[in-house]
């Protein structure tokens, strides 16, 4: 049945994304106020916030919703209307492949939801079951993400819209006709799991164009990209707003044409997630500091090692770094999507 | 004692990771912003459940399970005194400014961080910083903050493989970087150079 579901929900999506791309804006504004409309007082209380809410607007983390509580709505509450109401909500604000990725982050997390069979997890401090011993359905699975709205949804004033839970953390402020999508937190564990006997790799394209970059560079540019020391974790993660470190690696400028498309096509695979005419955008901007942008890289580069890897330029950070939690690093990914310049679209709004 | 270790056994190999709690490492997370009357240093400690035996006993001295403000104070100058840094090859002290300690329960969980702020109010052109506290457990982040307004301009950086060091040059933009000294005998000879040429002028015209 969930299997199902799934399959139904990535057939909707590409319903969704037949509209045209002109009417985008509107189109968010009018599923969002039917996505309101369709809660109760009480349910429009919980999932609205001021837009200048900084309390929520930080409210995101790569843990489980039981390790660090989110606001607003939890799926999970949902009426089978309501939540097919967010769920369109999202579709229409994000591309196609952009919700797929969503989905199968989504459906990652049910896949750890079902490992212990329902039985639950294990009571006390530091089992899996985590605080309080929650069982592994309060702490994984499609209910427990949260769905907030910041300020009041409109075609030309700014609004912000989040959803994430585990693994997922995604802040959409709407500034008229730009939906700007950072910061925003991708993961996926596994990060290789089948469905319907289809394998589904959530953020197999960020690993297969990251490996395919690396590999395309000769000896002396893979001698500057190739850091020469470990890196063990996201360095501007969750809690990391309003730093930016010192780029290092390979710049774009040292690149070849083929390479510099390659890492454009790489980046896409973040500044894509948000709706076409929002990431055609985006990604002129980040293309026309294309020569001031940076590929570090640190691990091996055959593809299937466990590599971490950052690009990095005046208005963009994106980090890629397996996970080393006891157990394969290759199927726990952890992303982070930041611009430095415009996190929770603050350039933008104030313009 | 035994339980404890049978417990934490258990809790790492049911766990999994798949939570995403940090596990068998102490994760040292350190950025460093350079200033031109100083160096600030922000360093986020975030124990694994496996480790945190460990951690605590460097922290609850007392054993009670609980940690008091003095065990803060004590700890963090334990992290400090295990920490090198050098600016223009000079030893420098550093300071604590600010210290945020999670509670026990969360440390449990694997989510607490420890978070030192520490400054320094020396500054220059090179700087090198070393992180040595607990080092068998521990795995390490050092990176350098760009600081947009400021014009820093840090190149070069140098790590061992592990991260627990750095060394990197920093200049701002608009400032040569060159010693005063320098600066002082360009100045003089381009003022010499002005005044010959003002003078060839005033001969020529008359």
């Amino acid at each position: 049945m969930r299997k199902i579901a799934f399959l139904a929900a990535l057939v909707t999506c590409g319903l969704v994304h037949a509209q045209s791309p002109t009417g985008v804006p509107a189109a968010i504004v009018a599923s969002v106020n039917s996505f309101l409309n369709s809660l109760d007082e009480g349910q429009r209380t919980r999932v609205l916030f001021d837009f200048n809410d900084a309390a929520q607007r930080v409210r995101w983390s790569n843990l489980p919703t039981a390790m660090v509580a989110r606001a607003g709505l939890k799926m999970g509450e949902l009426s089978e209307t309501q939540r097919s109401a967010a769920m369109g909500l999202l579709a229409v604000t994000l591309s196609k492949s952009g919700y797929e990725k969503v989905l199968a982050i989504m459906e990652g997390d049910e896949m750890l939801k079902a490992e212990d069979g329902g039985r639950g997890g294990p009571p006390g401090p530091g089992g899996r079951g985590g605080r309080g011993g929650a069982p592994n359905s309060e702490m994984f699975g499609h209910d427990l993400y949260y769905i907030s709205i910041l300020g009041k949804p409109s075609v030309k004033d700014p609004w912000m819209l989040q959803f994430g839970g585990h693994h997922l953390a995604l802040n959409i402020t709407m500034v008229g006709r730009q939906g700007i999508l950072t910061p925003s937190l991708t993961a996926a564990q596994p990060a290789k799991y089948t469905v319907a006997g289809k394998t589904v790799r959530p953020l197999g394209a960020e690993n297969d164009k990251a490996f395919a970059l690396v590999n395309a560079l000769d000896d002396s540019q893979r001698k500057q990209a190739i850091l020469n020391y470990k890196v063990a974790d996201l360095v501007l993660g969750p809690g990391e707003d309003g730093k930016t470190i010192q780029p290092e690696g390979l710049k774009g400028s040292a690149m070849n044409a083929r390479q510099q498309a390659m890492m454009m096509d790489l980046i896409g695979e973040w500044a894509g997630i948000v709706n076409e005419q929002s990431a055609t955008g985006r990604m002129a901007e980040i293309k026309s500091n294309l020569a001031d942008t940076w590929l570090a890289w640190s691990g091996p580069t055959t593809n299937g090692s466990a590599a971490y890897y950052r690009t990095q330029g005046p208005t963009l950070v994106i980090e890629y770094a397996p996970q080393s939690m006891g157990g394969d690093p290759t199927m726990h990914i952890h992303t982070i999507y930041r611009d430095p310049t415009n996190d929770y679209g603050k350039k933008s709004a104030a313009r | 004692m035994k339980l404890v270790a049978v417990s934490l056994l258990l809790a790492i190999s049911l766990a999994g990771g798949a939570d995403g709690h940090r596990l068998d490492e102490y994760l040292q997370a350190t950025l460093i912003g350079v200033t031109r009357d100083g160096v600030d240093l922000e360093i986020n400690l975030t124990p694994g459940i496996a480790v945190l035996p460990a951690v605590m006993a460097e922290i609850d001295r007392n054993r009670d399970g609980r940690i008091s403000p003095e065990e803060e104070q004590a700890y963090s100058t334990e992290v400090i005194r295990d920490l090198g840094m050098q600016v223009d090859g000079k030893v420098v002290p550093l300071r604590l400014i600010g210290s945020r300690f999670p509670s026990v329960e969360d440390m449990r969980e694997g989510l607490g961080t420890i978070r030192l702020n520490l400054r320094t109010g020396s500054s220059g052109h090179e700087l090198r910083f070393e992180n040595r506290h607990m080092q068998k457990v521990s795995v390490y982040l050092v990176n350098c903050l760009a600081s947009g307004d400021s014009g820093l301009l840090a190149g070069n950086p140098v790590r061992d493989e592990a991260q627990r060091s750095i060394r990197f040059t920093y200049s701002y933009a608009g400032s040569s970087g060159w010693p005063a000294q320098e600066t002082f005998w360009i100045a003089g000879i381009g003022m010499v150079t002005i005044a010959r040429l003002a003078l060839r002028r005033q001969t020529g015209r008359g």
